[in-house]
């Protein structure tokens, strides 16, 4: 058995929000492998970037986090913010959503790539310099060195995302995250970026957690797939047992969501079947099953009990008491 | 001037960052602070507006104009005098409550005017075509560039001095700010998206003026109203100090810290007393002024 | 970055400000000083006009006040053709914009020329202000930092007191006080201000009036940049990246967040320069400091026009330098603006 390399258990975060409790992730297990790609796919407020940002450390002060999240063994929550200082941005590291906003508009691309560098290693300014270049060309920036002493706003919306790669690249951390790092770019720089970082993990030998809220994303390009809901997770299995051609999706937010993706042998003008409803207030979740009140196929005891995320068929979990048989919702 | 125009912008109150645990003790305690933080200024406020016109309607305080010189000097809590009197024998109590009158009187006169004036002249500077703009702005400009001071002093000059021509010379000063202010204001608004397209939709200009630019200026004036009375009372003050706002005999704060200024190490109190209830006064708008920000978001 | 955009706004420049500035490419520092310095010609015409027919408007007269009241009708007469106060008021004012231009800001009515009376006093009152400003701000932005450190707690509390007392203070009264307790009590300054010779006197005589200005000034800077600092430090996503990298919370703060909100600071400055000057007149008839400020106050008092009106134009021009400054913290600071975008 190789050991994880990352392992959350039970993982539960909560904020208060004027007084009222916010439970953004309510119990939330999983494991990473060294170097294999998981996909945590959810809709906004499903919790799965606060899942990822408890790991890392960087929700406001003082949010209630229980559960434990081990990285290599050593345990990560509870941790002082200064000894976990010491594994975010070296150990592990995370890739944000949109570079413009991400990326420090005074200062320089490049020094903000060393200072990734100089806060975990003691280099001069010159070797965290070239260091910086490499990394540049690592990630396919054209003129590295010019690039380096540009400003972010000098540099387009791909580039500047191939930047907050290097910058988390730094030190080589074994274990990246993505938090919807292609969300805000383009169809053409998205795929372009999704195979960078694809080929960076082979070449690094990192294991990558790619959070998104799109299905065909973790289709590509994840080993494995978790589905996240109002702050649990409803789905979780190997990717190519959920999209593989026997369709094994059961959960029905999972399946649902898979039915909103066009597909081009749909028959023309046939209505895109989408997921009514919206997400659920995170103050009011309801008793039963949260996703119960968009679900076509609710019956009294979803509304009731909230089904157990248990493993009904190896490697494959779910949450629901009337799962979709052989793929189809029913 | 005195201090120059705090800036709306100047927020101190943002919102704390997420409250961690749900305590229900200190969740409590923010509540309680934040309720003292907007009433205590009020009451403050109260208490000195019925000070200073109210209690003269109930009681009969000694004259704040003239005094008895054989009674000079009395110190706080002499009879008949609750604060004492001064090097003239004129109750500084009844001087406090005058001068009070005459500091608020002006501070909203002012900052109302300047609201009236300037807060026109801004919308239609921020919300009209670019020439109208320009001009307004040159304008503006060119008010806060000269020193009001020059303006309040030669109208004390030339006209003589008096609350009313205290409050022209103020004017000059607190169009120009309300007036740069609500240009500001104006402008983030009319980039707003809904603007426009309550202008493609073919709304008329003025409606969509007073329908949809003004409401949200609002708050923001009445924060800045709040502040700009403080300021405009500092600034008034300072007139008077100098002798050419309202000049003594006639009661002011300013004068009465003019006149406190020679016996400064003698009696400081005579320099105290009124820079204390300047103080009170001004913190206390200040203090509401954020108390309110905090409640209605920051513009 | 809203305060930003609104500070940018309120510099009362000409038109929408933004768009114009993307637009600039090429040398975007030069163009936007030459479109301040263009629009500025109007101001410093209008103030200046204002203040010739503020002055006119006093009764005329000032060849009488200076002749004394038992001068004959025809001595006054004869004073006023020399001191060219019998002219329209255009005429004046042409000549004086004339004289202006060559360098020559006439002759006070007490005989000296108004230049040498500017070169006398403006340094003095300069030094002071300098004074004023580089201790308020450098003060502002320790305060203000610590205080962002951790927003809420302790130090924070205690800089919002502060700050609030200063923003609530007259200057004139901070300036009794400080009499009060440094001059007369404990005896450290004198209570009024001797010439500066040297930076001995320097101190000595500038530091109680510096203090006197700067309490204000700080207590607006502090809060300004305390709500910049705390409200990045929440709310920017750059500051989330800087933290996922590891850096630690003091470098955050002070190499990211306060680096963004040195812009906010110094616009503020120069927007408030201008009324920096009228205060100064206060605090220097006080403390008796040398400068123009008090020059100012004399001279109205005296009716004395031409100088007045040098020293109005002084405070004009230092407005709008001021306002130039702001808008080059912009343009020559911010990369933003200073490098364009450019193409890749």
């Amino acid at each position: 058995m190789i050991d994880a390399l990352l392992q959350v258990d039970d993982l539960r975060v909560t904020f208060s929000v004027g007084g009222r409790e916010v439970r953004a992730v309510d119990g939330v297990s999983f494991t990473v492998d060294p170097g294999r790609t998981l996909a945590i796919i959810g809709e906004s407020g499903s919790g799965k970037t606060v899942c990822c940002r408890a790991i890392m450390g960087l929700l406001p002060t003082g949010t209630a986090i229980g559960g434990s999240a081990r990285l290599r063994g050593a345990e990560l929550l509870g941790l002082s913010d200064a000894e976990l200082r010491k594994y975010r941005g070296s150990d592990m590291a995370m890739v944000f959503q949109d570079p413009a906003r991400s990326l420090n508009p005074t200062m320089r691309a490049g020094l903000q790539i060393t200072e990734a560098i100089r806060t975990h290693r003691k280099v001069t300014k010159r070797e965290a310099e070239t260091q910086a270049i490499e990394l540049l060309r690592l990630v396919r920036i054209p003129a590295a060195e010019r690039r380096f002493h540009e400003y972010p706003h000098q540099l387009s919306g791909g580039m500047r995302q191939r930047v907050m790669i290097a910058i988390a690249l730094a030190c080589r951390p074994k274990l990246l995250i993505a938090d919807e790092a292609t969300t805000a770019l383009d169809v053409t720089t998205q795929a372009q970026i999704m195979e960078l970082l694809l080929e960076l993990q082979e070449q690094l030998d990192m294991a990558l957690i790619l959070i998104s809220h799109d299905l065909g994303l973790a289709a590509s390009y994840a080993d494995e797939v978790l589905v996240m809901y109002a702050g649990k997770i409803v789905e979780q299995a190997p990717a190519a047992r959920l999209f593989g051609s026997e369709g094994a999706v059961r959960m029905r937010y999972t399946r649902a969501l898979l039915d909103a993706i066009p597909h081009l042998e749909r028959p023309a003008h046939a209505e895109l079947p989408v997921v009514g409803g919206r997400p659920p207030d995170p103050t009011a979740l309801p008793p039963g099953c949260s996703f119960a009140p968009r679900c076509a196929s609710a019956a009294d005891d979803c509304v009731a009990k909230a089904p157990a995320l248990l493993e009904h068929a190896p490697g494959h979990r779910w949450a629901c008491w009337h799962p979709c048989e052989n793929g189809v919702a029913s | 001037m005195a201090a120059p125009l705090p800036d709306i912008t100047l927020a101190t109150p943002v919102p704390p960052p997420l409250p961690s645990l749900i305590n229900a003790r200190r969740l409590r305690s923010q509540r309680l602070g934040r309720a003292l933080r907007l009433w205590v200024p009020v009451g403050v406020l109260i208490l000195m507006l019925a000070m200073c016109f109210l209690l003269p309607l109930v009681v009969t305080l000694p004259s704040a104009t003239a005094g008895n010189i054989l009674y000079n000097n009395e110190p706080p809590f002499s009879p008949g005098h609750w604060l004492g009197t001064n090097v003239q024998g004129v109750d500084i109590f009844s001087q406090l409550v005058y001068g009070g009158q005459v500091a608020f009187e002006i501070g909203v006169a002012v900052t109302l005017i300047g609201i009236a004036i300037g807060g026109t002249l801004g919308v239609i500077a921020g919300y009209g075509s670019g020439w109208v703009d320009a001009v307004i702005s040159r304008v503006l400009d060119i008010l806060i560039a000269f020193p009001a001071l020059v303006l309040a002093l030669v109208i004390a000059e030339g006209l003589g001095p008096s609350e009313f021509h205290v409050i022209l010379a103020l004017s000059a000063f607190g169009i120009p700010a309300v007036g740069r202010i609500t240009r500001g204001t104006t402008l983030t608004i009319r980039g707003l998206p809904y603007i426009t397209a309550a202008e493609l939709s073919g709304t008329r200009r003025w409606r969509i003026t007073v329908r949809h630019i003004l409401p949200n200026i609002v708050p923001a004036l009445v924060t800045f109203l709040l502040l700009g009375i403080g300021v405009v009372i500092i600034l008034e003050g300072a007139l008077d100090f100098l002798g050419y706002g309202i000049q003594s005999p006639e009661p002011s704060w300013g004068n009465m810290i003019a006149n406190g200024q020679q016996v400064l190490t003698a009696q400081p109190e005579y320099v105290l007393i009124p820079s204390l209830a300047l103080l009170i006064t001004v913190a206390s708008l200040n203090m509401l002024g954020d108390a309110l920000r905090e409640r209605w978001g920051t513009q | 970055m809203a305060l930003v955009q609104q500070i940018q706004l309120q510099s009362g420049g000409s038109g929408v400000r933004g768009a114009s500035a993307r637009r600039i490419a090429g040398s975007p520092a030069l163009r936007v000083v030459g479109r301040r310095l263009l629009s500025a010609i109007p101001v410093l015409i209008g103030v200046t006009l204002l203040t010739f027919a503020v002055m006119s408007v006093l009764p005329n007269d000032t060849a009488q006040a200076v002749l004394g009241l038992n001068a004959s009708p025809a001595a006054v007469a004869a004073l006023n053709r020399t001191l060219g106060l019998d002219q329209p008021f255009w005429e004046r004012y042409w000549h004086w914009l004339v004289n202006v231009l060559h360098g020559n800001l006439g002759t006070s009515i007490q005989g000296q020329s108004v230049n040498h009376e500017l070169a006398i006093h403006v340094p003095t009152t300069l030094l002071l202000l300098l004074y004023a400003l580089v201790v308020s701000v450098l003060l502002a932005i320790i305060v203000a930092t610590v205080a962002a450190r951790r927003p809420n707690g302790i130090l924070d509390r205690l800089s919002l007191v502060v700050s609030m007392l200063g923003l609530s203070t007259a200057p004139y009264v901070f300036a009794f006080l400080l009499i009060i307790v440094f001059a007369v009590k404990l005896a450290w300054f004198p209570v009024l201000s001797g010439p500066v010779t040297g930076p001995v006197s320097f101190f000595k005589n500038l530091t109680l009036p510096a203090c006197a200005i700067g309490f204000g000034l700080f207590a607006i800077y502090t809060r300004l940049l305390r709500a910049d600092l705390v409200e990045q430090m929440q709310r920017e996503d750059y500051i989330v990246t800087a933290k996922a990298k590891g850096v630690p919370p003091w470098r955050v703060l002070i190499k990211h967040a306060l680096r963004n909100s040195m812009f906010t600071l110094i616009t503020v400055v120069g927007l408030n320069l201008g009324g920096l000057v009228g205060a100064a007149a206060i605090i220097e008839t006080i403390f008796q400091v040398q400068g123009i400020g008090n020059d100012l106050l004399t001279g109205i008092s005296n009716r004395d026009a031409p100088l007045v009106e040098g020293i109005t134009l002084v405070f004009a021009l230092v407005t709008v330098l001021g306002n130039l400054l702001a808008d080059l913290a912009y343009a020559v600071l911010d990369p933003r603006i200073r490098y364009g975008s450019s193409t890749s």
